[in-house]
């Protein structure tokens, strides 16, 4: 069991969501990077998609009220009773230590993962929080100072004694996921339905670069920049969306939908965001800059296997150094020393 | 009591399978008495590793030296981290995390077992290092 | 929850209540387009009816027996199809897709009826003076034009188990309102433009209400968590009328 001692508003509990529902109006949540919710579980020994605590407010503290192994990754400064943690890190804690996460300046929101996942009710397939619907995590709300969450039971796993941790993805990655040198983020899209309405403006969209405005939070990104209109008024009737759609309402600043998206629009798109590219957005921070970069299906298709590869090899690897390390050390001091004589 | 005999080939087999799979060229168990190498084919994956079983005389890791937990390439700072690490000497805690020894993706800590002064950094950053290898120079001080 | 986000979907529910402008988006073939990599925005050609929506529910049933799909999601004439992995020939996709659309048959989907009784005028129907200026009807005529009507759920979107329905009397059409009710409460009877519908959720809302129903149309706790589905047909039954 662990327990909320402070939390700052709207950090919830969020696993992959709950796709599937949309065509009954039902958002698909889930963690914002999705990738770093992946890789903390795994640290942890767990199911890749167990549920864990999505931080994008801070200062956020817990304490553990039994032995747990947790993982601690994205964007955020970690303390364990005041003692710094290496980011994109797990580690065993005892009973009574207080977990610190501090905002990170290089990205907007962590993931703390436990062995076994949080344990909320599923809904609908998920133990994701949706805010809007007022259902998932704990009674469809943000956790608060004093919640306890229960944990499930954890996998048998093999953790060094000292922690471990992996080479986040921005730096693993890095050829892959290029950021500009004025620390632009560069987002891979595709031109969508009706780009080429927006004619002149419509080039312009890709070549400005735009700011990341205070308007922006789970449901999707208010981006701020010189507007781009269409040449002509357009009228939609309401579509099915998905996350990492642009839109453009009449003020002609873009809109990106990010996981608590509503499942249908009917503003204008203008691109939409690569799969591989929306845990980048997902970490991008408010007042931060981007620059959409046209994409194509080969390239994404590129992309995709790049992550997979990365989240396999993290899967593959922690496992065989557990092992390893167990097996050079002896399952107990007490052997090794009967080794030696 | 079960003890891990190194010269198990059930457990060399295991050993050597599991450093393929990283991609890590080889390694080195010491012991007192003996030291086991393991030495992989990276560019013939196919092929028996070499394991040498060495017999020696020779005393384990001298307490003054902080060493690799497992083979990999040294890193004295973490990679996500930009500024640039502190130059000995450093005063350190125990537990306190010196460096980091990467395989694939995973980072696996070399921390100070006991408080005292890390005086000099004994391996290279970006080098291959094996299991057991000096990394740091350390004066524990109580 | 209310999130700074403003919702284009009141304001989508806007475009579809202003037949005028509609006509001139009017395709004639159909469009296919991407949002992303993986999914794939089919829009069909023509009017704004019922036998446009009664083909896109035949290309959704007919999209149901494809493998790499990983979501189907019915739109107002269109759909979207979301695939489970990045296609490796997007072209063969949009290809599949149009052919699909080709061979589906208008299919008549034989849903379940819905009544819904309704509290019209009160303190909910904020809007009902508003539609009785723009229509030039008296609210208790307004109020029967709504509830004599027989309705169509088109599909269910923008929040869980929200039925846009269709049909509604032109007489009563109204666009939505260029200000949002901030907090519109769950339950509020609602016109939009050319559609009805009953808010499920409190909150910004851009349609204009006319009345209150108390019918739980939702649960996530469910085996079927939405009452209405594409097909079905809903009847309003005044239960109280206080003008």
């Amino acid at each position: 069991m662990i327990e909320i001692v402070d939390t700052g508003p709207l950090n919830t509990i969020q696993d992959l969501g709950r796709p599937g529902y949309r065509d009954i109006g039902v958002t698909a949540s889930g963690a914002m990077d999705p990738l770093a919710l992946k890789i903390a579980n795994l640290l942890v020994g767990n199911d890749q998609g167990a549920a864990a605590i999505e931080v994008q407010t801070f200062p956020f503290r817990l304490r553990l009220r039994e032995t747990t192994v947790f993982a601690v990754t994205g964007g955020a400064n970690a303390k364990i009773d005041g003692v710094v943690l290496p980011p994109w890190w797990t580690q065993t804690c005892d009973a009574g230590q207080v977990l610190e996460l501090l905002p990170s300046p290089l990205a907007a929101r962590a993931y703390v993962a436990f062995a076994g996942g949080v344990d909320v009710p599923i809904v609908m397939g998920s133990r994701s929080t949706s805010l809007r619907g007022a259902f998932g995590g704990i009674e469809g709300r943000a956790l608060q100072k004093g919640d306890t969450l229960l944990l499930g039971e954890p996998i048998a796993t093999v953790l060094p004694a000292d922690g471990l941790g992996v080479v986040p993805p921005a730096s693993a990655l890095a050829e892959f996921f290029p950021v500009a040198a004025d620390n632009t983020l560069l987002i891979r899209a595709l031109p969508a339905g009706e780009h080429d309405l927006f004619g002149a403006d419509g080039e312009r969209f890709w070549s400005q670069s735009w700011k990341i405005s205070s308007q922006s939070d789970r449901t999707g990104y208010r981006l701020s920049g010189e507007p781009v209109r269409p040449t002509a008024p357009v009228e939609m009737r309401s579509y099915g969306i998905v996350p990492g759609v642009v839109q453009v309402p009449p003020g002609g600043e873009p809109i990106v939908q990010m996981s608590d998206a509503n499942t249908a629009g009917g503003y204008p798109k203008i691109a939409g965001v690569l799969d591989a590219d929306l845990w980048r957005l997902g970490q991008a921070r408010i007042g931060s800059r981007l620059r959409f970069v046209r994409s194509s299906h080969a390239e994404a298709r590129t992309l995709d296997k790049v992550i997979a590869a990365y989240v396999e090899d993290v899967r593959n690897t922690a496992q065989m150094v557990g092992r390893a390390l167990e097996t050079m050390a002896g399952p107990k001091p007490a052997v090794r020393k009967g080794k030696n004589q | 009591m079960s003890v891990v005999d190194f010269s198990d080939p059930a457990t060399i087999a295991f050993l050597a399978a599991a450093l393929q799979a990283a991609g890590v060229d080889g390694i080195e168990i010491i012991q007192p008495g003996r030291t086991l190498r393991i030495v992989t084919g990276r560019d013939a994956p196919g092929a028996d590793p070499l394991v040498q079983i060495l017999q020696s005389t020779s005393c384990a890791a001298k307490p003054d030296k902080v060493s690799a937990p497992m083979a990999g390439v040294f890193s004295s700072h973490h990679p996500a981290s930009s500024a640039p690490p502190s130059q000995p000497p450093l005063k350190v805690a125990a537990g306190e995390t010196l460096g980091f020894i990467g395989i694939g993706s995973i980072l696996l800590p070399v921390k100070a077992v006991k408080p005292g002064v890390m005086t000099r950094r004994v391996a290279e950053d970006g080098s291959v290092v094996g299991y057991g290898d000096p990394l740091f120079e350390f004066e524990p001080r109580p | 929850m209310t999130s700074p986000m403003p919702q284009p979907t009141d304001r989508s529910s806007n475009a579809l209540g202003t037949p005028a402008r509609i006509a001139s988006a009017l395709q004639r073939e159909v469009q296919i387009s991407t949002i992303g990599a993986r999914a794939f925005l089919l829009e069909a050609p023509g009017d704004f009816d019922l036998p446009a929506q009664r083909r896109i529910w035949a290309l959704a049933h007919a999209l149901r027996h494809w493998d790499n799909l990983s979501e189907i999601v019915p739109g107002m004439t269109n759909l979207l199809a979301i695939l489970k992995t990045t296609p490796e020939d997007p072209d063969a996709v949009i290809a599949r897709l149009r052919d699909a659309w080709q061979r589906a048959e208008s299919i008549d989907i034989k849903g379940k009826t819905i009544e819904i009784g309704v509290h019209y005028g009160g303190e909910h129907a904020i809007d009902l003076a508003a539609l009785c200026d723009r229509s030039g009807l008296t609210d208790r005529e307004a109020v029967r034009i709504h509830h004599e009507g027989t309705y169509t759920v088109f599909a269910l979107g923008s929040a869980p188990g929200f039925g846009y329905l269709h049909g509604l009397d032109p007489r009563i059409h109204m666009p939505r309102k260029t200000v949002p009710s901030l907090k519109m409460a769950k339950g509020c009877v609602t016109i939009g433009g050319m559609q009805t519908g009953v808010a499920m959720l409190t909150g910004p809302n851009g349609w204009n209400s006319i009345g209150f129903a108390d019918l739980q149309m939702f649960d996530p706790t469910a085996a079927v968590p939405a009452i209405m589905a594409p097909g079905d047909t809903v009847r309003f039954l005044p239960e109280r009328i206080e003008l």
